[in-house]
């Protein structure tokens, strides 16, 4: 994972929200990752619990790896999604955590609020909610959360140091923090990394 | 970084072949770009 940030924040922020607007607004178009079903079967994701979820609850999932392999949660946790897309992950959180529990996913987009939060709705978690904001500023109190997820946002934050403070700000002491990104094994070379449109290609 | 910003007890899961066959493979084995799982914890 890059740490740099080569490119201007707000731009890119905003090349972000038209790739992720599309995926939510047409789940089954062509992107350069997949999206879905096939995505959560690639990644490892539990089949009884996906297989049991609606088609809008999965539909839009864009994740890069699977934030619950190392450490599933433990039921009554809170957690926040940093960066919740159409909410996939949180409701696999709902799940684990139980409605002893509460999950809260954070996005900056619209589109995917809505989405996320009818998805919710069809499926009556009560406990799993959806906040308009950005990773690097979440609107949430200090501590709140036993454990912050994430899948393949952070890599599309221009300062990753940043968002790595705001989600230490909204963990509680021994709170533990759980992210699913990409990695690059060889060096990408720094003309690549200053072309804003391939940060999303 | 995650290490400059306080966390401890920091893991890497296993690489997952996140885009293979998908429009994006050609560019992530250009890069050999893999998705990975994270896990650190907030000290007590």
């Amino acid at each position: 994972m890059s740490t740099s940030t080569p490119v201007d924040p707000a731009a890119l922020r905003e090349e972000v929200k038209s790739k992720y607007r599309d995926v939510a607004e047409n789940p089954h178009g062509s992107f350069h990752f997949h999206t879905g079903r096939r995505l959560a079967r690639r990644l490892s994701y539990d089949t009884s619990v996906v297989d049991a979820m609606p088609d809008s609850a999965v539909e839009s999932f864009a994740g890069v790896a699977n934030p619950f392999a190392l450490r599933p949660l433990e039921p009554g946790e809170r957690v926040v999604d940093a960066g919740s897309g159409a909410g996939f992950d949180c409701f696999i959180a709902g799940k684990q955590v139980g409605e002893r529990g509460r999950v809260v996913g954070v996005d900056m987009l619209q589109e995917m609020l809505e989405r996320s939060r009818a998805a919710a709705a069809q499926m009556k978690l009560g406990h799993v909610e959806f906040r308009e904001g950005l990773i690097e500023d979440m609107p949430l109190e200090d501590g709140w959360a036993d454990a912050v997820i994430s899948n393949g946002v952070i890599n599309l934050c221009a300062d990753k140091r940043r968002a790595f403070e705001e989600i230490w700000r909204v963990l509680r002491p021994g709170g533990w923090l759980q992210f699913a990104d990409i990695a690059n094994g060889k060096p990408i070379p720094e003309s690549a990394l200053r072309n804003i449109d391939l940060w999303t290609a | 970084m995650l290490k400059e910003v306080g966390f401890v007890d920091i893991r890497i899961g296993d690489p997952v072949d996140t885009f293979g066959e998908a429009g994006g493979e050609k560019k992530a084995r250009q890069f050999e770009v893999y998705g990975y799982g994270f896990l650190a914890r907030k000290p007590g």
